[in-house]
């Protein structure tokens, strides 16, 4: 809506927001993202497989970025059956599913699996949305999961999102524009009622945009309308008239969202699903694979820093500063007994 | 190395953290710098692994929330990286806070600047409140005050966003002392008026230079609101009696607050009477406190670079010149009226209130008053 509305003298909030800072993308941007990610990773785990067996990556069959994607859109439905168990709220559902898309446009699901990292996001979610439950309950109701599966994971999810956890959602604009839609001249007295079932079948289209990639594309207020659109195609074009002068351009991307959520917002079927994920078992980054050969290998180099860097500081903290600092900073070595990395 | 791994380290190379300079519920802060540049920042080192259930929920909020909100009067979040177990939140350096000030017995306060302190708490707050976002915490001790005298709101670990009406909240949030009443009540649907209590709390604090409703425990806290502000009734505040932990803490009357704050402007008491108001939706909006007559009447708002400081603060504070004043004060307090603040040429050249002698010995009684032994 807002590319079509007169431009605003003053930056509206969602404009200010992170989100339409650092989450928007074309279509185009987004193939390429996830492309590019998709093509570096396999060419760090191809060499990774050779260093520990030279000629073992010859017949591994990596997975494309649309075989990455169609696992990942397999694990969004999920995230929605676990909210339904848990009968969490729709802000948890929503916001959850955007950060689990957003961290895959940072990562590839050949690093982290993405059966844990949804774990992660949606635990995350319960928190940022402010609907805590404690770990506990959180991983005795969720079946052969550990506190770690959750929070091994929690600070690269945090990372990923660049630690901007506030996501504006497109079910919180469809009530702004149903409420906008009972305000139009004319409307009779019992619409809210009358149109229940049909409000239900549009919160039912933003559902199912949560599938596909258009909270990345347009804005919350534009899939809103696309969702009303759908349900209530004569009243959307009424509406969209009395509010736009410019409607055309408006209908066009409503239009757009429309055809989106019409044709993709499926969840892929399980046996491509099954097949996918068969094959990720195979081509899987070996450092991230806890216990393999390469992921040992990794975390005794870690260990190996660390242990340096320690030693390192030790000799800092013992040496006579000739400024008289040594206070100041021998507790701040002492503080920083449990992180290493602290000194930078 | 991941990229998102790279990331987080490239961004930990950029701050460099120096001395231990406090510590919270919650973390330590540590004083630093930008490497590149050498601009002094506050490094708030947050430990997780303390905590069964991760990333714990004061964190999550401050950075949720810091992460969307720019602004002059809000704390800046730089960044944030997390090292081993720890978040590190990379926050502006901020020199000393609101209640420093106040305590700070060495200094008078003008009427002038008071009405600054407001007008940069309001605009912060109100920023916040178009961000649909609720403080929750506001007192003198979270506004911080930077080098060059502007106040920043802080401590957004209790803050929430109310885009949901009708969502039930808990009422165990402020400090007690700015606590509103309908939160002791047991209020679950409230909204920004909330905020407003505080602040009004806050403003009352600064003129008599003492917690102005300091209860002692929160059955207390009712008493000392109604002692001072009379006991509502059914018209004052509607429903009230049907609040959840509602209770009858005695019948005080209404006394004039002219009666405590003998040296303030009618407007600023009109303010005041506003924020404190009982019925929540009745009491003003941060938007509307902004365009009050108080903050339009004379004497203007002082600069925030002219605000009394703390002797701590003077020895790092920037020279006057450095701060464009006219641009401080534009901002939102005139709301585009292009109202008097603006209009006003260089306060350095003609203002009475600059001379630092006059400042000394200005209204000392008028402000002091109520403090006892001084
Ligand atoms: N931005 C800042 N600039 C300079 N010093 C700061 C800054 N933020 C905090 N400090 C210092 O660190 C101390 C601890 O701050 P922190 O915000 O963690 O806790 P607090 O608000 O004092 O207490 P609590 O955690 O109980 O609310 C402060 O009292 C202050 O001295």
């Amino acid at each position: 809506m807002s590319s079509a509305s007169p431009p605003a003298t003053k930056k509206s909030v969602y404009e200010g927001s992170t989100q339409f800072k650092n989450w928007r993308y074309s279509p185009e941007k987004l193939a390429h993202v996830r492309s590019t990610l998709n093509q570096a990773a396999v060419a760090v785990i191809k060499r990774t497989f050779e260093a520990y067996e030279p000629g073992s990556s010859a017949n591994v069959l990596f997975l494309t970025a649309d075989e990455e994607h169609l696992l990942v859109k397999h694990y969004i439905a999920t995230i929605t059956q676990l909210c339904s168990l848990f009968r969490f709220p729709e802000e948890v559902e929503a916001t959850a599913i955007s950060y689990f898309k957003r961290f895959y446009l940072k990562n590839t699901v050949m690093d982290w699996h993405p059966k844990n990292v949804m774990l992660t996001t949606l635990f995350l979610a319960t928190k940022t949305t402010n609907n805590p439950i404690s770990l506990e309950t959180y991983t005795t109701h969720i079946k052969s999961t550990t506190a770690s599966d959750v929070l091994d994971l929690e600070f690269l999810v945090a990372q990923s999102l660049g630690f901007e956890f506030s996501v504006w959602h497109a079910h919180r604009a469809l009530w702004g524009v149903w409420l906008d839609f009972q305000s139009l001249p004319d409307t009779a007295a019992d619409w809210p009622q009358a149109h229940r079932d049909a409000y239900e079948t549009a919160l039912g289209y933003v559902r199912a945009s949560r599938l596909t990639d258009v909270e990345f594309i347009f804005t919350p207020s534009q899939i809103a309308l696309a969702a009303v659109s759908l349900t209530l195609p004569e009243e959307s074009y009424k509406w969209l008239k009395s509010k736009y002068p410019s409607y055309n351009a408006v209908e066009t991307t409503v239009n757009k969202i429309k055809t989106i959520i019409q044709s993709l917002s499926r969840p892929p079927d399980v046996e491509s699903v099954r097949e996918v994920d068969r094959r990720l078992r195979l081509c899987k980054n070996p450092e991230k694979i806890v216990g393999s050969k390469a992921y040992l290998a990794r975390k005794a180099e870690q260990e190996k820093k660390a242990e340096e860097k320690r030693n390192r500081k030790a000799v800092e903290a013992g040496e006579d500063d000739p400024f008289g600092f040594e206070l100041g900073r021998s507790t701040i070595v002492d503080d920083d007994d449990d992180d290493d990395d602290d000194d930078n | 190395m991941d990229a998102v791994e790279r990331a987080n380290v490239e961004r930990q190379k950029r701050w460099v953290k120096d001395q231990k300079v406090g510590e919270g519920t919650y973390a330590v802060v540590y004083r630093g710098r930008e490497a590149s540049t050498g601009r002094k920042v506050a490094i708030k080192k947050i430990k997780v692994g303390q905590f069964k259930d991760g990333l714990d929920m004061s964190a999550v909020r401050e950075v949720k929330y810091l992460r969307e909100l720019k602004h002059q009067n809000v704390i800046e979040l730089l960044d944030v990286f997390s090292s081993k177990t720890n978040l590190n939140l990379v926050l502006e350096f901020l020199d000393s806070d609101l209640e420093m000030i106040i305590k700070d017995r060495s200094l008078v306060f003008l009427p002038a600047d008071i009405k600054s302190w407001m007008a940069m708490t309001f605009r912060g707050l109100e920023f916040c409140h178009r961000n649909f976002v609720l403080h929750r915490d506001l007192k003198p001790n979270n506004l911080l005050i930077a080098s060059d005298g502007q106040l920043k709101i802080a401590d957004f670990g209790l803050a929430r966003d109310f885009a949901d009406p009708g969502y039930k909240m808990t009422c165990q949030v402020i400090t007690r002392w700015y606590r509103p009443p309908e939160l002791l009540f047991g209020c679950r649907y409230y909204g920004t008026a909330v905020d407003i209590w505080s602040v009004g709390c806050i403003f009352a604090e600064l003129m008599l230079r003492t917690p102005y409703l300091a209860g002692e425990s929160d059955m207390d806290q009712l008493k000392t609101i109604f002692r001072a502000l009379g006991t509502p009734t059914e018209q004052d505040w509607p429903g009230h009696t049907k609040l959840p932990d509602y209770i009858t803490v005695g019948q005080f009357p209404k006394t004039p607050l002219r009666d405590l704050f003998t040296a303030a402007s009618p407007d600023a008491l009109n303010l005041l009477s506003k924020c404190l108001i009982y019925e929540p939706r009745r009491r003003i909006s941060a938007k509307d406190a902004l365009h009050h007559q108080y903050f339009f009447a004379q004497p203007h708002p002082s600069y925030p670079s002219k605000l009394p400081k703390c002797a701590t603060q003077l020895a790092t504070a920037q020279p006057l010149e450095e701060v464009d004043a006219n641009v401080d004060m534009e901002s939102t307090v005139a709301g585009g009226k292009g109202g008097p603040i603006k209009a006003r040429p260089k306060r350095k050249l003609n203002s009475p209130y600059d001379d630092s002698k006059s400042r000394s010995i200005a209204r000392r009684l008028d402000f002091t008053q109520p403090i006892p032994g001084s």
